[in-house]
């Protein structure tokens, strides 16, 4: 026998070796094609049918059967109340973890265990984390009518600057009041109001001056008032300054200690980049999460699903399941006194 | 547009499925549609939903939508009088009537309505919710104290739920269903529907009891509709403007519309009985609102309910941004959009209309059915409609809890309109007094918008003590009589039955969530206390009434009275029946889940309670599983729990 044959047999065995790795990868895969064929995944959004976690999640619903092998049919079904705590409770204790139970939640449930607040049944680190379509940003915005169209001048109010907000645990209170207590900023917060909605009237009525809340929403519902000069948009709470708002001051480049830094990455941008979660309930099998992950991703890049979301005006800058579960235990590492000083502010 | 309108039409007949929720899923629809068109299609729909749930309110004493609530108060015992046809008459052109009047407000309102809005802060919102409030009174008809006890409890169930503001929970015992408040469509659907059920197995009979010109009835209740086209006028107003205010929908305009209906009739005794005003009223209102809704959600982009929350973000995915430019010419502005929605309502409306009395002789005829056979089929409605609101199944308990209040508040003579109107108003009331005070500090209390609304609350208060006193002045002989028989129920002795025990109940309630609320602090609890305190004082003087038997007349109500053919105690082992057989369906619906309860106890309760023949049976268990299973389970895609029986047996049921 000469080097031909040897090369041949060692051709043969590499051949039937990568035939065997082929074998072997594509085996789960094709398991899971078998799991989920003829099966129905729900999205169980914890808020009412026509709400932006609800547009986002029928959006997706959409277009994400395609990016899952065995292309299982996918409802969308709403389990609103208590800010969607009953949605991610009865998923966390209820629900088979078999990968056909996705939930989504709000994000600011996650500071809510950390800050100990009531209500939650659930250990949020033990969730298997599919991602977020869109990572939030909030801007503050003030009337004209305030007089105050800078942040100096806001700095320089004599007056504390009246803001709207709906209450504790939600956007627009927590951001006035991190804002209040890192950057010392003259805040009068009022509590109380049942929306954004009813804060863009109080402030058009020229009864609250502006408030804090996520650019997405600013940026839709108030256009008009924005285009023509009626509202400014003071200060952007974000990691960086967001595409359309090049010029506007960033508040964690005003923070002047490490504490303020902290707090307001911790009370306010990854709270509100984590709003619209897509959780698994835990011990969910990891090869299934990592498909659905990977299908989750797909779908945010999906063309059409692209299509849908631009004409329903939803921004799409996904945060993957990885990097969401990263987020996730990084808040878990805080500092105990940053915990301390946010669980006063918040309150 | 027709296919938004029959989708509408079924949508609104079914209980508990409300406008939000179906709008809600047919959003995706309109990505392919041009503005007028999805608009058209969408609106459509949104538009006639009031109109049927009328309908249903009318012939089963089930809300066919939150917002159709009160036209069962007069709409239900009308079809029990056999006047269905011209309750249902006067429902769906009275809701013609209001719908075109609204589209009217709608385009005519648009160019006045921003300033006038802007001009009114919280101050003038929180006292238009405390004018609303004052409408209690009148709710009451001749049980004044009663309706004002009535209507503290249902401004303190509103005070159930997590403080929004210092984030304490009120009266939740650790539920969490319980911190969004209790939910409107459990409540009202419980409060009706549950008595009517008990009543019509009481009775033994068909709906209606009396057989009056069947449907010559509906061309009566039209003629109604134009007999008191003024009462029809003011209330389609009613139901405009008040719904121009963010947060007042047409589940509140409704009842104001009611109670204005029974505050200018002369005769406010044949309220409850059927009176065919009291179906006028709410009927033209609920419609009217969405004009008045939509004028708010238009002008500045602020959706006055959830509907209109909803419609918004469809303005969104059409590219029209709600606000000013709705309302300038072509080039700048979307005024055809606009216009064409003031259209599609008119239109979708009178197609509506001309729909409805085409069917309107098969609709009454329901009502000539025995009501054994309605009964199973009503009670599987009730369920599935209050589960199918929020998907959670503590809300069916909820229908249960308010059905036995609903239950004995209509057989001792409670006004139940009253408790509605407080747990409507109540959130209102006091989301808006804390910002005025937070706003203004006292100085709220000296706008003129303020001092306005309250000469009106003051007015409105005192006109019927004038009108009272001016009647008996022209009449003494009728004040004699009245005496005369204030001294006849003065006669009676010290008593202790069900009436005392119910007194003394909401009495213990009272003082209870006083108690509950000490640690509330002044934020959480200063409502729960300016509603438990006077609440406590008028309970005790209602129970100090019922106890020495001074007992006033009977509310403007009289659901639950057995009536002349059925002997008392026949009635009594009647009620004891059905309220097992309720037990029985609801703890069916838990072990054994909706669809399979339904097939079960449908047939028991055919076959044992009403002892029908088993063809009927049959055909009729088929009826409601297909019912359940195949149009809400499998067509409407509501996520019915599995039985808990399968839970325990450990058998493959998902979540």
């Amino acid at each position: 026998m000469s080097s031909p044959g040897r090369a041949t047999i060692a051709i043969a065995l590499l051949g039937a070796l990568g035939l065997l790795a082929a074998l072997a990868w594509t085996i789960p895969a094709h398991a899971q094609a078998r799991f989920f064929e003829g099966k129905t995944i729900r999205i169980i959004v914890g808020f009412s049918a026509g709400g932006g976690f609800d547009t986002y999640s029928r959006a997706i619903g959409r277009h994400l059967s395609r990016h899952i092998p065995g292309n299982p049919a996918i409802i969308v079904e709403n389990m609103p109340g208590a800010a969607s705590l009953i949605a991610a409770n009865q998923v966390y204790r209820v629900a088979k973890p078999d990968g056909l139970t996705i939930v989504n939640f709000h994000g600011n449930q996650v500071i809510g265990q950390l800050l100990g607040r009531e209500g939650i049944d659930f250990d949020v680190r033990k969730f298997q984390w599919v991602g977020v379509p869109m990572r939030d940003s909030t801007v503050c915005a003030l009337t004209r009518a305030s007089g105050i169209t800078s942040l100096d001048q806001w700095m320089a109010a004599k007056t504390p600057v009246k803001l709207g907000g709906i209450g504790p645990g939600d956007t627009t209170h927590d951001v006035a009041r991190v804002l209040q207590t890192a950057l010392g900023l003259p805040i009068q917060l009022v509590r109380g109001y049942k929306g954004t909605a009813d804060i863009r009237l109080a402030a058009e009525a020229g009864e609250v001056a502006g408030g804090c809340w996520q650019w997405e929403s600013v940026k839709s519902t108030w256009r008009k008032a924005l285009e023509a000069g009626d509202i400014t948009i003071v200060l952007q709470i974000a990691s960086k300054p967001l595409p359309d708002l090049p010029n506007v001051p960033l508040a964690s480049k005003l923070a002047r200690t490490e504490e303020a830094r902290q707090l307001i990455n911790a009370g306010i941008i990854v709270p509100t980049a984590m709003s619209r979660l897509y959780a698994l309930p835990p011990g969910t099998p990891a090869d299934r999460v990592q498909l659905l992950r990977t299908a989750f991703r797909e779908t945010l890049r999906d063309s059409e699903f692209k299509a849908d979301a631009a004409r329903a005006k939803l921004d799409v800058d996904p945060i993957g399941g990885e990097e969401l579960e990263h987020l996730v235990q990084e808040l878990f590492k805080l500092d105990s006194a940053i915990v301390m000083k946010l669980k006063g502010v918040l309150r | 547009m027709l296919i938004g309108i029959a989708i509408g039409f079924f949508v609104g007949i079914l209980p508990g499925l409300g406008g939000p929720t179906t709008l809600a899923l047919m959003l995706p629809f309109i990505f392919k549609m041009t503005p007028v068109e999805a608009f058209a299609f969408l609106l459509g729909m949104a538009a006639v939903t009031n109109t049927t749930g009328d309908i249903t309110s009318i012939l089963f004493g089930i809300p066919g939508e939150p917002t159709t609530a009160s036209t069962i108060v007069d709409g239900h015992p009308m079809a029990k009088n056999g006047e269905a046809g011209r309750a249902l008459g006067a429902a769906i052109m009275s809701s013609l009537f209001g719908a075109v009047f609204g589209a009217f407000v709608l385009a005519l309102a648009i160019p006045v309505v921003r300033p006038l809005v802007l001009t009114f802060g919280s101050p003038e919102f929180f006292m238009l919710a405390l004018l609303g409030i004052t409408f209690v009174a009148s709710l009451s008809g001749e049980a004044l104290l009663k309706g004002l006890v009535a209507g503290c409890l249902g401004l303190w169930f509103a005070t159930i739920g997590l403080d929004p503001v210092s984030g304490i929970q009120r009266y939740t015992f650790g539920q969490l269903f319980l911190w969004d408040g209790v939910g409107l469509v459990p409540v009202t659907i419980g409060f009706f529907a549950i008595p009517e059920v008990i009543d019509l197995a009481v009775q033994g009979s068909s709906i209606a009891k009396l057989d009056v010109g069947r449907l010559g009835g509906v061309w009566q209740g039209v003629r109604d509709t134009f007999t008191h086209w003024l009462l029809v006028l003011r209330c389609s107003a009613i139901g405009t403007f008040v719904a121009i205010i963010p947060g007042m929908g047409a589940a509140t305009t409704q009842w104001l519309a009611y109670a204005h209906a029974v505050q200018s009739s002369p005769n406010r005794e044949r309220f409850g009985r059927g009176a065919v005003e009291g179906v006028l009223g709410p009927g033209a209102a609920n419609n009217s609102t969405l004009g008045g809704s939509l004028v708010t959600t238009i002008a500045f982009g602020v959706p006055a309910s959830v509907t209109m929350a909803i419609l918004m973000g469809a303005f969104l995915i059409q590219g029209l941004v709600p606000g000013p430019s709705m309302l300038m010419p072509a080039p700048k502005g979307h005024l055809a959009v606009t216009f064409s929605m003031v259209w599609t309502i008119v239109i979708s409306n009178i197609i509506t209309v001309a729909f409805c009395f085409l069917f309107l002789r098969q609709l009454v005829r329901i009502t000539q059915v025995r009501g054994a056979l309605l009964i199973p089929f009503i009670l599987m409605l009730i369920a599935v409609g209050a589960f199918a609101e929020k998907n959670v199944f503590e809300d069916v308990l909820v229908v249960l809890a308010f059905g036995v209040l609903g239950w004995v508040m209509a057989r001792l003579g409670w006004p139940r309109p009253a408790l509605l109107l407080g747990l409507v108003l109540g959130p209102l009331a006091e989301n808006k007094l804390f910002l005025s005070t937070d706003n203004y500090g006292l100085g709220w209390l000296v706008r003129p918008g303020v001092l306005i609304l309250f000469a009106v609350i003051v007015g409105g208060l005192l006109a019927p003590f004038v009108s009272e006193a001016r009647r008996r002045a022209r009449s003494p002989a009728a004040a004699a009589v009245e005496q005369e028989a204030r001294r006849q129920r003065e006669l009676r002795g010290l008593q202790f039955d069900g009436t005392t025990a119910f007194s003394a109940l909401i009495v213990v309630l009272f003082g209870w969530a006083l108690w509950q609320s000490r640690h509330f602090g002044v934020r959480a609890g200063l409502f729960p206390w300016a509603v438990g305190f006077p609440g406590l004082a008028l309970g005790i003087v209602q129970f100090a009434r019922d106890f020495t038997g001074h007992r006033s007349g009977a509310a403007p109500e009289s659901v639950g009275d057995a009536g002349p053919d059925v002997p008392p105690d026949v009635a009594r082992r009647r009620s004891i029946e059905i309220c097992a057989w309720i037990a029985g369906f609801w703890v069916a619906f838990w072990l054994l889940g909706f669809s399979l309860a339904t097939l079960v106890m449908t047939l028991l309760y055919l076959k044992l309670a009403a002892r029908e023949r088993w063809v009927l049976s049959i055909l009729l268990c088929v009826f409601s599983v297909a019912f359940v299973y195949g149009l809400f389970e499998k067509a409407l895609g509501v996520p019915f729990p599995p039985g808990q029986l399968f839970v325990w047996l450990g058998m493959d049921v998902g979540l």
